[in-house]
């Protein structure tokens, strides 16, 4: 592999883009490598010492990768350091908070809460190969987003005031994993309306058909935990995990679909979430 | 460094966390088994001694102390693993039963036991395999009546494993021949007594709310109530205990509400005549449980300062009703202890 083959490897290695647009990129850098190095061979240098000295005013590929990730996806490999980081720390706190002042070793828990952290970190550190696949990132987060509400209701039965840093710690984790998929979701579709209205339209139904997705998960952890209150540890208090499971895999379909027709999509996602959510429980009253 | 190494780093850094985090947590203090008074008390018929349990690491040894206090004296102190609970003594003084408790594959056991005060002799009055959680004598002293349970779940998972399906059955002392009493299979049957005649027995349980059950021996029924009062906030009680001559009940209640709303325990009286209940502790802590004296008009309480933030950190009081104060029942436990 030539010289500046591997130099466009190492930038891409830091680029969260799919297929194609990485393909954009790799065309546009060689184009602008090769001119400049076909400058400095008319300038009187060797091939060698043209290519060397054309990479060298690119700058160092590592950088110029991240500041493309960031030029293009402003902010998410941050944020998902950050998410993953932060659960890490509360998984850490939280876990050694119960073993002192409650006394109990809860580390199923324990593994559970660092094995979707390190997910979610590891998805930072790989983002030129998961990064492309937007669906899994938006599904990642929105399985650490359920699991730290359901544990927001778990840190509700500490005494003494001691859940009031939990939640709100948690709540604060769980803006940031929405912020992210918002921004996931929109940054996923080639959005290049050039009406400024229409933009915010989108972002409009995307937020709303996000908040679609909250509410049905904040109903089916409700329901599952009136659920393992009532009937215990039982496979029936995994049915209101059913309608959620439903919204995530109509949302992968109605992600681009959001970005074609943002005002229809509203509508689509509102009649769906209303279905997913009524026809469990009518079936369960009329079967 | 690669990603490839940048990965595996990584990986092996969250698996030395887990098991970092798992050794600091076993090192904790708070793992070790709780040290401490046990919450259920008696006292003995002629007033002048109470029999309690006291923890060491997860283990408790029963011991006798005098109700005006002062040092305790090692009764009896159950091989490792084991507790002494919940002890009561016999109509005579004479005896102490109690329960001896512990765990094997995280399936809790409890058996029955009784102790002769003056000859120290032990005896083991069931030994099946039985989860017996706790014991009343019968006024004449040749009986006891005992709460077994079947079941030990978690009927919610926030909830921690508890034991449910709960009846009531009877021992003779004697042959040691076992009788169920009732055929109920309760979720929850707790602070059994049997009332002054002989006749009923007073349980505590919960059917949608709290409630005070008297079974009777003779025709088999049964009677329940919620007790109800201006100082009982909400009809949510605990611990219910009878007076010596059966027309009062004590028991833990909520008498009122702290700055953040929670509930305080009190102790609550109800005559059973009236059915009107009244506060008869203001500690603003959390009362555990109540026990009569049998001549005085006083109780010993025994209050949680420590309520629903991990161990419970229990102290015994004494509760006089006329002279309408309340003191602490100082003991000093043995030093070997």
């Amino acid at each position: 592999m030539s010289r500046i083959n591997q130099y466009i490897n190492h930038v891409l290695k830091q680029i969260q883009s799919p297929k194609e647009e990485r393909e954009d990129i790799r065309e546009e850098l060689l184009s602008h490598i090769d001119e400049a190095k076909m400058y400095y061979v008319h300038e009187g240098l060797s091939e060698n010492e043209a290519e060397e000295k054309a990479l060298a005013d690119f700058g160092e590929a590592h950088g110029i990768g991240k500041e493309l990730q960031e030029a293009m996806y402003p902010f998410q490999r941050g944020l998902l350091y950050m998410i993953g980081i932060a659960a890490i720390c509360y998984g850490a706190i939280f876990y050694l908070n119960y073993a002192f002042n409650l006394h109990e070793l809860i580390l199923d828990w324990l593994a559970i809460q660092l094995t979707i952290s390190s997910a979610v970190l590891l998805c930072a550190i790989n983002i030129s190969f998961i990064g492309r696949h937007f669906y899994l990132l938006h599904t990642l987060i929105f399985f650490m987003m359920a699991w730290l509400g359901f544990n927001i209701m778990v840190v509700e039965m500490l005494p003494d005031g001691r859940n009031i840093f939990f939640t709100i710690y948690l709540v604060i984790l769980i803006g940031l994993c929405l912020v992210f998929m918002f921004r996931n979701s929109y940054l996923s579709t080639d959005v290049s309306p050039s009406k400024s209205k229409e933009r915010t339209l989108i972002k409009f139904s995307y937020i709303l058909n996000l908040i679609f997705g909250i509410v049905l998960t904040g109903g089916a952890l409700f329901f599952m935990w009136g659920g393992l209150i009532m009937v215990g540890m039982s496979w029936v208090v995994a049915i209101p995990l059913i309608p959620l499971l439903a919204w995530l895999i109509f949302y992968k379909f109605h992600m681009s679909f959001i970005a074609k027709k943002p005002f229809v999509s509203i509508l689509v996602g509102l009649t769906f979430s209303i279905l997913v959510f009524v026809a469990p429980v009518a079936l369960l009253i009329f079967f | 460094m690669s990603l490839k190494m940048k990965n595996i780093s990584f990986m092996i850094g969250m698996v030395f966390l887990f098991f970092g985090l798992w050794g600091i947590s076993l090192f904790a203090e708070g793992t070790k088994g709780f040290t401490g008074l046990g919450e259920k008390i008696d006292i003995s018929p002629d007033d002048k001694t109470v029999v309690f349990s006291h923890y060491e690491d997860g283990d408790a040894s029963l011991y006798i102390v005098p109700t005006t206090g002062g040092d305790a004296e090692l009764l009896v102190e159950p091989e490792e693993g084991k507790s002494y609970i919940n002890p009561v003594f016999s109509s005579d003084g004479q005896k102490i039963a109690f329960i001896e408790e512990w765990e094997e594959d995280e399936q809790p056991f409890g058996e029955l036991k009784m102790i002769d005060l003056e000859s120290g002799k032990m005896e083991e009055l069931t030994n099946e395999g039985n989860h017996i959680t706790e014991v009343a004598f019968s006024p004449n002293g040749d009986d006891l009546y005992f709460l077994q349970s079947s079941v030990y779940e978690n009927y919610s998972p926030i909830a921690s494993e508890r034991p449910h399906g709960f009846d009531i059955f009877h021992i003779d002392i004697l042959t040691k021949e076992v009788e169920q009493i009732t055929i109920k299979d309760e979720y929850s049957m707790t602070d059994l007594t049997v009332t002054p005649d002989g006749n009923e027995l007073m349980y505590h349980s919960f059917r949608d709310k709290d409630i005070i059950a008297f079974y009777s021996l003779e025709n088999r029924l049964e009677r329940t109530f919620t007790p109800y009062g201006e100082d009982l906030e909400e009809s949510i009680i605990s611990s219910p205990a009878l007076s010596a001559d059966g027309q009062k009940i004590a028991f833990s209640g909520v008498a009122d509400r702290d700055e953040d709303g929670t509930f305080v325990y009190e102790g609550i009286q109800m005559d059973l005549e009236t059915r009107q209940a009244e506060k008869i502790t203001s500690f603003r802590e959390h009362v555990a449980s109540l026990s009569y004296y049998n001549d005085e008009n006083q109780l010993i309480v025994t209050v949680d300062k420590n309520f629903a933030a991990g161990y419970p950190d229990y102290h015994y009081w004494i509760v006089d009703l006329d002279a309408n104060n309340q003191k602490r029942l100082q003991i000093q436990l043995p030093e070997d202890n």
